[in-house]
């Protein structure tokens, strides 16, 4: 009974990272109608910024994953500013195309530099081990579950009661009316890429005392991205629900499934998602 | 796509071709050609879905997979390779058809989600079913046995993979003209005014990706002769992009584009190593290097020519 509470907290922690990457999804193809194929990419590079910053540069822990995050978010609307925004109103395809090219290039810079290459690295964050009663957690799972719920609730906070909020909310409702009703929506466009960039690098530092840093850990936006679907893909809730769900489904394959399985779950319901609840799982089986 | 620009084509391709002879020994110029003529055949496919039919398919590569593991087992248990390939086409038809099945009502961006979920379910299975596969270790593959003869020199895979690209781009300009390739046509500009014009879209989207998983399939199967040797990361996520960045170069409306862009594709990695040789030293050992170039060749080619190379502006 104690392991199964610990395999569902460690899913539940694994889950918010899933949701965050999710959300970050989410944010973009509200505001744009692109899917971000680079998003695992800006969850590494979030993640080695800081550990670069940190180790590398010295600075306080704080300090670089702020610059870390921040940085990666100015990465994300410089990006939108040069390549992205050619790719509004086109086909799928060319975003697809453009943001796996982007993604590849980010990567490579990463791979160019010889120390990322050749270890896995520890951020030196709530490396601790809690004790309740008779649960023993890992420090790094509390911090990741309590900073998802204060991020959740600061873009509920930002999407609720700020003008800039309302004016993305309206954008995704309807860009022509959202323009005519005075929208700037180039520069709404530009702040929801460096939004979902600097969320993905946050998940990527959040990720980091749960797995270590490495080149392969955008791998995890893999499994994010059936979260984002199955949350109905326009749906911030849906998004971070449906990532949590993957995580615990996931930890709880991995305890009771052969090996292996566990790998294949977020993709399996992404597909029987698909077939059942055409709409995402919040509209119900009516579908469109 | 008239006569004379088939001529011009097929007239410009053995020009190339023996330019690479001359500079790179005949050996290699012919197993480079067998290696682009397979990529097209495998790009057919997706210009099958995504030029034809507007679908976007990010898993074919799992389908060339699923070809090159059918014929590599059914070769290995002595199945004649003549027999084996059309299985291998159904199989890698059949993959398609499933990998779509979740989205088919709702077409579109949800089918390239659909076909990378697919595509990851079966790469991880191919890992995993060691008895059959051998996961991550991967297969041998014996060499093509076409009429008693091993098609093991250069010049006949190049002639055998050629061959069958020719073929399929003559069935692919026969189907492109039929009822279906219209039905298909009609769905990419509009799928309602097609649905109210008496086409099934479901069933021409279902269709694509049965025909495109099938061409896939094909090539898989001759890959995994000519490598002789498959294992499943090379049916990944990257192999898929390329099949995708494949049928874009080639302008994906166009049959003829495959082949161009299976060129520009199998090119680049040689074009970076040669690259490699004339940079200085730091930065052409790192290792970065071969990632970041492909990458700025995709961003630059989608912002350039939006249209593909063979498109025009």
């Amino acid at each position: 009974m104690l392991a199964v509470v610990q395999v569902l907290i460690s899913g539940v922690a694994l889950g918010c990272v899933y949701g965050l990457v999710a959300l970050s999804f989410v944010l973009i193809y509200k505001a744009t109608e692109t899917v971000s194929f680079m998003q695992g990419e800006l969850l590494m590079l979030g993640a080695f910024a800081a550990l670069g910053l940190h180790l590398g540069a010295g600075w306080p822990l704080a300090a670089g994953a702020l610059a870390a995050v921040a940085g990666t978010a100015l990465l994300g609307a410089a990006f939108e500013r040069i390549a992205l925004r050619h790719a509004v109103g086109r086909p799928h395809l060319v975003a697809v195309l453009l943001t796996f090219g982007l993604g590849l290039m980010l990567r490579g810079a990463v791979a160019s530099v010889p120390a990322a290459v050749q270890e896995t690295y520890r951020l030196p964050l709530a490396a601790d081990v809690v004790q309740i009663g008779a649960v023993t957690l890992a420090g790094g799972q509390l911090l990741v579950i309590a900073a998802t719920l204060l991020i959740a609730a600061l873009l509920t906070l930002f999407f609720r009661a700020t003008r800039t909020g309302l004016a993305l909310r309206a954008l995704s409702e309807d860009a022509r009316i959202a323009a005519l009703m005075g929208v700037p929506v180039a520069r709404m466009h530009t702040l929801a890429w460096a939004l979902g960039a600097g969320l993905a690098a946050l998940a990527g530092l959040l990720l980091a005392p749960l797995t270590f840093i490495h080149l392969n850990m955008g791998l995890v936006a893999l499994k994010a991205f059936p979260a984002a679907v199955l949350g109905g893909l326009t749906s911030l809730p849906g998004a971070l629900v449906a990532g949590l769900f993957l995580g615990v489904v996931e930890a709880l394959a991995g305890l009771m499934l052969p090996e292996g399985v566990k790998d294949v779950v977020p993709y399996a319901l992404l597909m029987l998602g698909l077939l059942l609840f055409p709409a995402g799982f919040g509209a119900g089986r009516a579908g469109r | 796509m008239t006569r004379t620009v088939r001529w011009r084509s097929v007239l410009s391709s053995a020009a190339l071709l023996g330019l690479a002879i001359l500079a790179f020994g005949a050996d290699h110029a012919l197993s480079q050609a067998t290696l682009v003529a397979t990529y097209a055949l495998a790009g057919l496919g997706v210009v099958v879905v995504v030029g034809q039919a507007g679908q976007i398919a990010l898993g074919q590569a799992a389908l060339v997979g699923l070809g090159a593991y059918t014929e590599a087992l059914l070769v290995s248990a002595s199945v004649p390779s003549l027999l084996a390939i059309p299985v291998a086409a159904a199989t890698a038809a059949a993959g398609g058809a499933l990998a779509s099945l979740p989205a088919r009502r709702l077409g579109g961006l949800y089918f390239g989600m659909s076909t990378l979920a697919f595509a990851l379910i079966v790469e991880e299975a191919l890992v995993r079913w060691e008895p059959v596969t051998r996961g991550a270790a991967g297969l041998a593959v014996p060499a093509l046995q076409l009429a008693g003869q091993a098609v093991d020199a250069p010049a006949s895979q190049a002639l055998v993979s050629v061959a069958a690209l020719i073929g399929a781009m003559l069935l692919c300009a026969r189907l492109f003209d039929s009822r279906l390739g219209r039905a298909w046509r009609a769905v990419r500009e509009d799928e309602v005014a097609a649905d109210a014009c008496g086409i099934d879209p479901v069933r021409a989207k279902l269709l694509a990706f049965v025909v495109g998983g099938a061409l896939s399939g094909v090539a898989g199967a001759l890959y995994a002769h000519w490598i002789g040797f498959i294992s499943p990361e090379q049916f990944g996520l990257m192999f898929s992009f390329e099949l995708l960045m494949l049928a874009f170069i080639g302008g994906a409306q166009r049959l003829a584009g495959a082949a161009w862009g299976a060129l520009v594709i199998v090119a680049i990695p040689q074009a970076i190593s040669v690259l490699r040789d004339a940079l200085p030293g730091e930065l052409a050992r790192s290792a970065g290097l071969e990632t970041v170039v492909f990458g700025a060749v995709i961003v630059a080619v989608v912002l350039l020519r939006p249209r593909g190379l063979a498109g025009g502006r």
